[in-house]
């Protein structure tokens, strides 16, 4: 084994690597977190479409993502249903309504509505109550989200939804739009009842599943050609087309990216100043390093290996504060998704960027005249 | 056979538009085991000439020979050199802060390409000889004046380097202490046959040399 200068040097100010490590982690974490909310949001965006057990979804035209449907006629389901490959089909209304709270104020809430929720097997996470009772009389579950917007609320309890008293028959989890807003599922009759100035003989989507082994684009281009004045969508582009409504139409794409820009210049700063500094103060260890015979490839591999290190512990540190911010998120009613491969390319950037931040002090080290070390 | 040749070796330096020649036609042979010092006032090409011969500057013109290979001119062949052939030790000893006596005189054996226990057990030999045996883990902060200095003479000697540079060793140590060192730095110069150039201002260093040289306005004398 070598003598390991690099990491002598870096863990002999400790206090200097303390503010390096800090601020690589402050920098991952602003990055893992922005990013994590992000992801967060946009799969509240599209949780419905992907635990509704649904392979095509068919909307009005130009619907821009599935909280904002347009109605079309009821009727269109039949000629979906009788589709080759198509096992089964339904409608889904999909829809705002204002809800009024104990205090009398309002509230928005968006509403879910199908003859057969079971058979969709949605909702997918359901706490207490069955979907089946829903078609019994004027019922609704709630998702429990709805206790920070709504106050709390339980089984039994009734609301009044667009001037009607309903009562919540259980509770769902993870059912929330991308506005946050509370998702409540309802038999569709009577959603269409509620809101029958709009969806009186009226649906939002049509949503159908395919026979085993049935041919996707076939039925796909049956269904477009029976329904050439809406948009048919597998359950992938359906979500795909939600999702990118939301980063393209909104600020919200450009917001997270400016924060990942703005992550990656604090954390290049603070390394590329600490190291470039790091290197000044040792300017003289490295002529003696120079002068015993050493080129400028051993104190380039000195200051990557330092950066390696102050990347690896940054990155760790920064991860684990991401990590321990997603309960106080939840408390927040805010979603912290971290996809592992999302993870795994800010390490894999923390990497680079700390790399690149080395390089500048290449330049200053290239230069280093090895009699320097004779002067006093 | 001679460890250095230096022949007609001249240097320039260029200060705005005016050349300002510093050493006129320096000839120099140092032979294997030899001790020699070079004496001279301040800004007389004294440590221009030493960083000449340690291959750590270029030369307008002349060449050096390092035992009978001439020394390129570029940087990485120079480099080279003071890898294989040249232990050097300076005023301000130059160690490394961070690393302790041992790993100090490891780290340059490792820049020589020893590695390992091989470059471990070479350290504590010459600690050993430069009587810091007992001092091998301390850091730099924790050792006195002349003991850094026997770290960098044992830096130096490390790895049987066979041409040892010393600018200045003794000016930063008390006159006790620097005769400590210089009769440690002859014991092993001697023993090892490493040919060793003392540049000084001390006149006690005459005593442990086989050979005096003076230099003046960029000339060498005997």
């Amino acid at each position: 084994m070598a003598v390991d200068l690099a990491r002598k040097i870096l863990f002999h100010d400790k206090l200097r690597f303390v503010i390096t490590v800090s601020g690589v982690a402050f920098a991952v974490t602003l990055v893992l977190v922005q990013l994590g909310l992000f992801v967060g949001l946009l799969d509240s965006a599209t949780i419905t479409i992907r635990k509704l057990d649904s392979d095509i979804w068919i909307t009005s035209k130009n619907t821009p993502n599935v909280d904002f449907a347009n109605d079309f006629p009821e009727s269109l389901v039949n000629r979906v249903r009788s589709v080759p490959g198509v096992q089964r089909a339904d409608n889904l209304l999909v829809t705002f309504m204002q809800i009024t709270l104990p205090s009398g104020a309002r509230e928005g809430l968006m509403v879910y509505a199908m003859d057969d929720f079971a058979r969709w097997k949605f909702p997918w996470n359901i706490l207490s109550g069955d979907v089946a009772d829903l078609r019994r009389g004027k019922y609704f579950l709630l998702d429990e989200s709805a206790a920070g917007r709504f106050g709390k609320f339980g089984v039994g309890d009734y609301r009044e939804i667009l001037g009607q008293r309903l009562k919540i028959i259980g509770l769902t989890r993870e059912a929330r739009s991308f506005t946050t807003t509370p998702i409540a599922f309802m038999d569709y009759q009577l959603a269409q009842s509620l809101a029958y100035q709009m969806f009186s003989g009226r649906t939002a989507y049509i949503v159908a599943k395919l026979d085993p082994g049935a041919d996707t684009t076939a039925a796909l281009a049956e269904i477009r050609r029976r329904l050439p004045f809406n948009d048919v969508y597998t359950r992938d582009e359906w979500a795909a087309a939600s999702r990118n409504y939301w980063i393209d139409s909104t600020g919200i794409g450009l917001n997270m990216y400016m924060t990942v820009f703005l992550g990656c210049l604090v954390g290049v700063v603070v390394v590329a100043q600490t190291l470039y500094t790091m290197t000044m103060e040792h300017i003289r260890e490295f002529g003696t390093v120079k002068a015993i015979g050493g080129t400028n490839l051993d104190i380039y591999m000195i200051l990557a290996k330092q950066a390696v290190i102050s990347a690896v512990c940054g990155f760790s540190l920064g991860a684990a504060q991401s990590y321990a911010m997603k309960p106080l998120m939840e408390k927040v009613d805010l979603k912290l998704i971290m996809p592992p491969e999302a993870v795994a390319w800010c390490f894999a950037g923390t990497l680079f960027l700390c790399l690149a931040s080395a390089m500048i002090s290449f330049r200053k080290v290239a230069k280093i005249d090895p009699a320097l070390v004779f002067r006093t | 056979m001679a460890v250095l040749e230096a022949h007609s070796i001249t240097k320039t330096f260029q200060e705005g538009r005016q050349a300002v020649p510093v050493l006129h036609g320096i000839e120099l042979t140092l032979g294997v085991g030899e001790i020699v010092t070079l004496e001279g006032p301040s800004g007389s090409g004294k440590t221009t000439l030493l960083s000449i011969l340690g291959c750590i500057l270029t030369p307008t013109s002349g060449r050096v020979m390092i035992e009978g290979v001439a020394v390129g001119d570029n940087a990485s062949a120079m480099a080279g050199v003071r890898k294989k052939s040249i232990g050097f030790v300076f005023q301000q000893f130059n160690l490394f802060p961070s690393l302790t006596a041992r790993e100090n005189v490891e780290y340059s054996l490792n820049i020589k390409g020893l590695k390992g226990y091989e470059a471990r057990h070479e350290a504590e030999r010459v600690l050993d000889d430069v009587g810091l045996g007992d001092r091998k883990d301390f850091l730099p902060r924790d050792l006195s004046g002349g003991q850094k200095q026997r770290v960098a003479v044992a830096r130096a000697l490390a790895g049987r380097s066979p041409l040892i540079l010393a600018d200045e060793p003794t000016a930063n140590l008390d006159s006790h202490t620097g005769a400590q060192v210089l009769d440690i730095f002859r014991n092993l110069a001697k023993k090892e046959n490493r040919a060793l150039l003392i540049v000084t201002h001390d006149t006690k260093v005459r005593e442990i040399s086989d050979r005096v040289l003076r230099i003046s306005d960029g000339v060498l004398m005997d």
